[in-house]
């Protein structure tokens, strides 16, 4: 260089350290949060849900409960709430039983490539529905349960993933994806324990309105 | 056709691969277009193509080879510009090459693939063979050990001839950032049942590319493309170079709380992805800053109007300028703090978010390097703007800000409607998809995407003649 | 109120920084940013020479 670089705001090892500390730094910082949340969202076991302590992302066994979303006064929004045992599909899983179910849902999931029309967690494509809470929304109660005739909610979902098509909603129809009858109680499982994930409120007053919304939208008298 | 672009000129094996990596990114961004233009269609009108080549099928195209021609343009650039920075010839071009061969064969089953098998049963092959099912990295895991070997390959190359040749600053932050950028795709490469732990991950991959390695590689080809086309000065522009990299990693490393939200970790993420995210675009403003500096200031020194060698390589370097800071930073910006994003997450919003992103960040620079290797393929020294340069850089330019505005306002009614007045689920989804603004949006949204196709087939016909016609003029 | 009481599932290290509006952030850019100033100075020593 012809003239002496004085400051050291214009010196290139300044900044080059700089980066390297900083990258370095917040690197380290990321490694180490990993570690705390890696604790915070891995599985929680079946003794858990039995003697009702709370994790982030309760065991595959949490099929056997009733779920619910409600607001909390301490976190100031919504949490999933694990009820009261209800059977699933007709019964009680074990915690084996559970997990493959679960298993066959997550990878059923995948393989059907629910992301590219869905999104589950808020991720995904915006095509269809977010699946988050899918298993707590009030459509599978009165209206899926009357048009595929099926006594319960978790019935009902299955007819419905097997044969999408036959139950429109829409003009945008859900392809049938070839879903067994099998696969579809993993996908109904999978979406069951995806809705008792604590998400910090997200979906924030889930279907809140949905009643109102029915009866035309209006709070006029 | 692509193979009209002759490579005569070239002086060295690394800048001939480089230009194979080109041709075959091009033909893949032509996909991705397609791809989208049926995507959009079916938003329209929904029975188009139902059952048979289903919405989740061409978005899961359409992404990937967004995806896929990005990483080829960006190894065809590092190839271009390697021997040019380090003074020697790549260290081992036969088996760089072959690498080359074995990617785009891989890369065009796991297409072909994708487009006939589509899905398959729930099981663990269907992952090994079909698709992974994972949004953006959907490519089967056979895909992935062979991508992971191809791309140690690729830098092992890279490497050898850095530790060979000068070490310049340029090169330095590429051989390092190309390192984590490979790491990085081993995150994404395996199963769980646990769905929060595999977005944690996933996002790992994601975020960690696009909004750390992907911009600090985009601040590496800025930097050596403004020496190349309008000689700036080494030293300026390694300067900006690291305090890129210094604001870059600075803010996006942990900037990655703000995916960490709402997939089921803990509630320390709002602060951490708040905040460090919400400076993500002060880079971005930096290398905006950077590039008219620079041009300005080669413009007054020497006197005379400025030489630049490459007008529309140019012209695209500028327009990333503007690009990255607009579309990664203010779009960013706009939904990124946990207050906003609790309504936003998966709208509309974020589709806007992601096409002007990857546009403005990446498409543009990468563009621009295409145009720098046809200038080098035909050996001009000076290469102006054509007509078909103009038109290419007008209508894409225009065509992705429509479709931006409009997936916008889409995904205003979507936020406003489906999310703060009804709460989601399934019936306030359709209920914010059936708006008439948000039909007519959507509309929109597909005749900018035609315009942007347009624009393609000029650059598309600019890449294949403009440097024969400037080989002409010259002689 | 400025500082509110923890409020997450799982207390952690840094559940625990998070007591209200920005202080955890805060915490994280001060001791990314504070490290600067020493190389700050060391490079000024060195430019001095």
């Amino acid at each position: 260089m012809a003239k002496e670089n004085l400051s050291v705001w214009t010196s290139i090892s300044f900044w080059r350290r700089s980066a390297a500390w900083v990258t370095g730094f917040a690197t380290i910082l990321l490694i180490w949060l990993t570690f705390d949340t890696m604790g915070q969202i891995s599985m929680g076991t079946d003794a858990d849900l039995q003697k009702g302590i709370t994790k982030r992302v309760p065991a595959p066994t949490v099929i056997n409960y009733h779920i619910d979303y409600k607001m909390s006064e301490k976190r100031g929004h919504e949490v999933p709430v694990i009820g009261k045992k209800e059977p699933f599909f007709g019964k009680e899983w074990s915690p084996k039983e559970a997990a493959a179910l679960l298993h066959l849902g997550k990878l059923g999931s995948q393989a059907k490539n629910c992301m590219n029309c869905h999104t589950l967690l808020g991720n995904g494509a915006y095509y269809a529905p977010d699946l988050t809470k899918a298993w707590l929304d009030p459509m599978w109660g009165a209206t899926m349960q009357g048009m595929t005739g099926k006594s319960t909610k978790e019935e009902a979902m299955a007819e419905f993933l097997m044969h999408p098509e036959k139950y429109p909603t829409h003009a945008r129809m859900m392809p049938n994806l070839k879903i067994t009858a099998e696969e579809a109680k993993g996908l109904v499982a999978f979406l069951k324990h995806m809705s008792s994930i604590d998400t910090n409120g997200f979906p924030r007053g889930f279907s809140k309105t949905v009643d109102q919304f029915k009866a035309g939208g209006t709070n006029a008298h | 056709m692509l193979i009209n672009i002759k490579s005569n000129s070239l002086t060295n094996a690394g800048q001939r691969i480089g230009l194979m990596y080109f041709r075959v990114a091009i033909i893949l961004f032509a996909a991705q277009l397609l791809m989208g233009l049926i995507a959009a269609t079916q938003f329209v009108y929904p029975s188009f193509l139902y059952g048979i080549f289903d919405f989740s099928v061409a978005r899961m195209v359409h992404i990937n080879a967004l995806v896929v021609w990005m990483l080829y343009a960006m190894i065809g650039s590092v190839y271009y510009m390697l021997t040019d920075e380090t003074g020697e010839n790549v260290a081992m071009a036969g088996l760089g090459k072959l690498a080359f061969w074995v990617l785009t064969l891989a890369i065009a089953v796991v297409v072909l693939v994708y487009i006939f098998v589509q899905i398959g049963p729930a099981k663990e092959s269907t992952i090994w063979l079909i698709n992974e099912g994972r949004e953006y990295i959907e490519a089967p895991r056979w895909a992935d050990i062979g991508i992971v070997v191809v791309v140690l390959i690729f830098y092992a190359n890279v490497f050898f001839t850095y530790l060979k040749g000068r070490k310049t600053g340029i090169m330095t932050v590429m051989v390092a950032n190309l390192l984590a950028l490979a790491g990085l795709y081993l995150a994404g490469m395996f199963f769980t049942d646990n769905i929060s732990m595999d977005q944690y991950w996933w996002w790992w991959v994601i975020h960690l590319w696009v909004e750390a390695t992907w911009e600090v590689f985009v601040g590496t080809l800025a930097a050596y493309a403004l020496v190349k086309f309008i000689g700036a000065k080494r030293e300026v522009v390694e300067m900006w170079l690291w305090i890129e990299v210094l604001m870059l990693f600075g803010s996006g490393i942990l900037g990655l709380g703000h995916h960490y939200f709402w997939i089921g970790t803990p509630e320390y993420w709002w602060e951490i992805g708040a905040l460090f995210s919400a400076l993500e675009p002060v880079p971005l403003v930096a290398m905006f800053v950077h590039v008219l500096y620079d041009w300005a200031k080669e413009q007054g020194e020497s006197g005379e109007k400025s030489v630049i060698t490459n007008g529309p390589g140019m012209a695209w370097i500028v327009t990333n300028a503007f690009g990255n800071f607009l579309g990664a930073g203010i779009w960013g910006f706009f939904h990124t703090l946990p207050q906003v994003n609790i309504y936003t997450h998966g709208t509309q919003f974020t589709s806007a978010h992601g096409h002007l992103a990857f546009f403005g960040a990446y498409a543009t620079i990468l563009i621009g390097m295409m145009y720098m290797g046809v200038q080098g393929a035909y050996g001009v020294k000076r290469m102006k703007a054509t007509f078909n340069s103009k038109m290419a850089i007008v209508l894409i330019t225009f065509g992705v800000l429509g479709m931006t505005v409009a997936l916008t306002i889409a995904g205003y009614e979507q936020v406003l409607v489906e999310r703060a007045e009804l709460g989601g689920g399934w019936q306030a989804f359709f209920a914010a998809q059936n708006l008439p603004w948000y039909i007519q949006a959507q509309l929109w949204r597909l005749i900018m995407g035609l315009v942007t196709f347009v624009g393609f087939i000029y650059l598309l016909l600019d890449l294949l003649t403009i440097g024969k016609k400037a080989k002409a003029a010259e002689a | 109120m400025l500082f509110d009481k923890f409020t997450d599932v799982v207390p952690s290290f840094f559940g625990m920084l998070n007591q209200g509006p920005l202080t955890l952030t805060i915490f994280l850019h001060t001791v990314i940013v504070l490290p600067m100033f020493w190389i700050y100075f060391s490079e000024k020593k060195k430019l001095g020479k």
